[in-house]
């Protein structure tokens, strides 16, 4: 358990992001406070699996291509393509097929399964409909890697 | 911490300095954060935002509910894969409903009978509650 954290993400700030969506209406007391924790857990998952890339590339900065790379390669992150669609790819070419990736484990916190090899997907969505933006639906026990 | 008039609710995102120091609490000592790629993880976390509730929104709907309840986003959590998340969130959950239970409990001993007064006090300021009241009401009717 991580509970070290001395910030807090503004939970009214939180309850109006949710509103935006215009099929959100009540809300109750509780849910965005849920909610915080919830994304500091996110924040928190999506921080640790980038830096991964971050020392696997030699580099001592967080990048976005790093960010890009992890969202890429984890099904739970699926709901996150379109967000980095734009940013540059992470071999610097488009497409790169030829990248060799950690394989996406379907486990939730890891990612410890190294050592298979497949062509990571160029811009385009993967295969399998994962084409989720915000219905990510039981990520869980899909693999959607193409493996040679 | 004044709401200032927004132009658009649209360009709701979360506030760049308290992202910065969460940032900064949960990176490792020997990796730096670049600054758009602060900025892509607000995206992110935004869009995490607007994924949880959506879904929370369906479950809820789904049972005919109209308000999302805790229940709806733990639910939304399971079926999106957060499932990991569960646990903590959870906990959460429990202080929450601890704190509610106290602020009650507070509520209730403002009442008399937790005042401290004795009831002669409370009879004089009932006395005097009502000859107040009654004042008031003769001013009303003029």
């Amino acid at each position: 358990m991580r509970k070290k954290y001395k910030t807090k993400f503004p939970v009214a700030r939180i309850k109006k992001i949710m509103q935006m969506d215009e099929d959100v209406g009540k809300v109750a007391q509780a849910t965005p406070i849920l909610i915080s924790k919830a994304l500091e857990l996110f924040m928190q998952s999506l921080i640790d699996e980038a830096c991964m890339e971050t020392r696997a590339k030699n580099a001592k900065r967080l990048t976005a291509a790093h960010l890009k790379k992890t969202i890429l390669d984890k099904d739970q992150f699926d709901f996150l393509r379109d967000i980095v669609e734009n940013v540059a790819d992470p071999q610097g070419a488009s497409g790169g097929a030829d990248e060799n990736s950690v394989s996406s484990d379907t486990k939730m916190e890891e990612d410890d399964d190294a050592g298979e090899s497949s062509s990571a997907p160029p811009k385009t969505r993967a295969p399998k409909g994962e084409g989720k933006r915000r219905k990510a639906r039981n990520a869980v026990k899909e693999e959607d890697e193409d493996y040679d | 911490m004044s709401d200032t008039e927004r132009g658009n609710d649209d360009d709701l995102s979360l506030p760049k300095a308290t992202v910065q120091k969460l940032i900064n609490e949960m990176m490792p000592d020997d990796i730096a954060c670049a600054k758009d790629t602060r900025d892509l993880l607000i995206e992110c976390c935004v869009e995490f935002i607007h994924l949880l509730a959506s879904e929370a929104n369906e479950i809820c709907e789904k049972e005919t509910k109209k308000t999302i309840a805790a229940e709806h986003v733990i639910t939304a959590l399971k079926a999106l894969g957060f499932d990991g998340y569960l646990p903590e969130v959870e906990v959460v959950l429990q202080d929450h409903k601890t704190q509610q239970k106290v602020k009650d409990k507070d509520k209730r001993s403002g009442r008399l009978e937790f005042s401290g007064k004795s009831e002669e006090e409370l009879l004089l300021e009932q006395t005097r509650l009502f000859a107040e009241a009654k004042e008031r009401q003769q001013t009303q009717q003029h």
